[in-house]
């Protein structure tokens, strides 16, 4: 068979098989079972927030770059796809606690990142959202579903007598990695010779 | 050399590339200590900005190696030159300007401005960037396209797939900067960014440089690795458009996925093995000496780092039942860390020193330092990967199985994180020593040595 025949078979199956798919995922009738963003709201100071605008705001003060969102983003932080259900779905306390952050585990107080206390609001209304969303059953029963109070675990000091692990864990890689490059490199100068 | 004058102006493509690596691992280095330290005082920016940083500058990177790489290739496969030779300095500096820009706003404005940061992993950089980008990849794709449409030779397979993973990843950028208000539609097609640039297109551009440096440094007949090639581009999209659906486990999306995700993106290593055994049976049955080793051992490392980084480390978390439990831990940060050095970042190195010593004039070049370099590199991924592998494997069975806590399970991964940043030192060397090198080789002056 021709080359480009071949390649344009190998594109234009799955593409268009994923038309199909995509509507499938957002068409209501198949969809999971999601709330529509622009009616979760948080009411703060007779003000509403909905979703939306905490979605923008959460981009913009990039939380993902620490934490994950449906599992997505950094893994220097905690999840906040169900923050909302382990801050007892109390908007008040997930609100105050972005303002001042956690700076022992190493959570700015975004309040130094020139977040006002509505966007912290907004942001609120975007996590109940989150917690709303149908994933199907993600994260389970992990920890990530039920960490708890977010003061509970203070950042401990490393413990040394741990460290026998890593450092046999380095000695056997490295032994490892070390044998693959001289063998290699062995042979390969045996060939050049050789040759 | 002398027929095709353009071709001198990619050198800065892959010196930029190779300076931008290095300050990339730098950036790594120094996010290893924040997450040994959490404690803000220890670096300079913010672990957010850092990583922003960390994603955004390997993108450009490797952008300017793969336009640098294509610009190089073209006009010896078209049998003419680069029809707007002017465009491709442009360029150069459009991509550097928005490199610049995206720091810039990174560190200044974070936070204050959703068209300078938007904060979404992979496409932090905001609005105003991800237009300049799309519209300076479009002169890109235009300038390659009217090249090949004045191409005195037949068009190889090759050059073709190499073009089309070029357009492709210009398009598929364009998807994930679409706004949607559900972030269920955000993150689907923000992982058209991300899964169709380094599972089709990217691949595509690695398929059809590693192709086109077997062709030209051995003696494999050119229909059997053209043939190879194609069976190879068919199955890595075949297998891998609809191999999307790993990432659409657990955002909201339909549990149809978990079935359709599952099945493709566990064939997705199948391409990949077929690419390794091609480029070893190439090479064994080679007879052409080859004169420049070190290009052989980065071609041979990206074969080899694409199967067992994006092939096997992939592999052994698609499933879903197995993704249900490590979605979102340390496991992705090691198939991370071994798909895209293992793969791009050698590639990207094989073009470099392809390229360098040949528009230089250099071709009698030390290959001490390159070879020294490499396995500085090899030696410190892999650390660094088995490192964060036997983090992920702790931190799933004590978090998502045993329900420990985040901030408790993170204290017991310290010591790991610390081989980590061993790992992280020992790369970076490699990286500073081949960067070294290589701006060595390109400072002699051009066509010196030329014509002897």
């Amino acid at each position: 068979m021709n080359n480009i025949r071949l390649i344009m078979i190998g594109l234009l199956v799955p593409a268009l098989l994923m038309i199909p798919f995509s509507i499938m995922s957002f068409y209501t009738d198949f969809a999971n079972r999601n709330p529509d963003p622009s009616l979760v709201t948080v009411d703060f100071n007779q003000k509403t927030y909905n979703a939306i605008e905490g979605k923008k705001e959460f981009e913009q003060y990039q939380c993902m770059g620490c934490h994950t969102i449906v599992g997505n983003g950094a893994y220097f932080a905690p999840d906040l796809t169900t923050v909302y259900r382990r801050m007892k779905e109390n908007d008040a306390l997930l609100a105050n606690f972005m303002m001042s952050g956690a700076p022992a585990k190493g959570m700015p107080p975004m309040k130094e990142r020139s977040m006002n206390i509505d966007d912290a609001y907004r942001i609120t209304a975007f996590l109940k959202y989150t917690n709303m969303l149908d994933t199907n059953g993600w994260p389970g029963e992990g920890s990530w579903d039920r960490d708890g109070d977010p003061d509970s675990v203070s950042p401990e000091k490393q413990n040394v007598s741990d460290i026998w692990q890593v450092v046999l864990g380095i000695i056997f890689i490295n032994s490892l990695v070390f044998s693959i490059i001289f063998a290699f490199e062995r042979r390969n100068n045996e060939q050049e010779e050789g040759s | 050399m002398s027929e095709y004058p353009s071709r001198i102006k990619t050198r800065k493509y892959f010196i930029t590339a190779v300076l931008l690596f290095v300050v990339q691992m730098l950036i790594g280095i120094v996010m290893s200590v924040d997450v040994l330290s959490r404690d803000r005082s220890t670096t300079p920016l913010p672990f957010d900005i850092l990583k922003a940083l960390h994603l955004n500058l390997m993108v450009l990177w490797l952008l300017l190696g793969f336009v640098g790489g294509l610009y190089y290739l073209l006009p010896v496969e078209t049998g003419r030159d680069i029809k707007h030779p002017k465009l491709i300095d442009i360029q150069f500096w459009l991509l550097l300007l928005i490199g610049i820009g995206i720091i810039i706003s990174e560190i200044f404005f974070t936070g204050r401005n959703w068209w300078l940061v938007e904060g979404r992993e992979y496409v932090e950089a905001g609005r105003l960037w991800d237009i300049l980008l799309t519209a300076g990849l479009l002169t890109v794709v235009y300038n390659v396209i009217a090249t090949m449409l004045e191409s005195r030779n037949k068009l190889s397979s090759p050059i073709l797939v190499l073009a089309a993973g070029t357009v492709g990843s210009v398009l598929m950028y364009v998807p994930g900067e679409i706004w949607f208000d559900n972030i269920v539609a955000a993150e689907y097609f923000r992982w058209w960014v991300v899964h169709y640039w380094v599972e089709a297109s990217f691949e595509l551009i690695a398929a059809g440089v590693i192709a086109l440096i077997l062709l030209a440094m051995t003696d494999a007949r050119r229909e059997i690795i053209e043939k190879y090639l194609a069976i190879e581009v068919a199955l890595i999209l075949l297998t891998g458009i609809i191999g999307q659906g790993h990432h659409y486990y657990w955002i909201g999306t339909p549990d149809s996925w978990l079935f359709l995700g599952g099945l493709f993106s566990a064939l997705e290593p199948v391409p990949l093995f077929l690419m390794v055994w091609s480029a070893y049976k190439d090479l064994k049955e080679n007879h052409k000496p080859i004169l420049n080793i070190v290009v052989l051992y980065m071609i041979a490392g990206a074969t080899l780092g694409n199967f067992m980084g994006a092939g096997i480390w992939g592999f052994i978390h698609t499933l879903p039942q197995i993704n249900f439990y490590t979605h979102g831990t340390q496991i992705t940060s090691s198939h991370a860390h071994f798909a895209t050095p293992g793969t791009y970042l050698l590639l990207v190195l094989g073009i470099s020193y392809l390229a360098i010593p040949d528009l230089t004039g250099r071709m009698n070049f030390s290959q001490y330092r390159g070879k020294i370099g490499f396995w500085l590199l090899v030696i410190g991924f892999l650390n660094i990967i088995f490192a964060l592998l036997i983090a992920g494997v702790i931190q799933v069975y004590q978090q998502r199985v045993e329900g420990l806590s985040f901030m408790s399970v993170q204290n017991t991964l310290l010591p790991y994180f610390e081989w980590r940043l061993i790992g992280g030192l020992i790369a970076f060397a490699g990286g500073l020593l081949i960067a070294y090198d290589l701006i060595l080789i390109s400072i002699t002056k051009v066509g010196s040595k030329m014509n002897k």
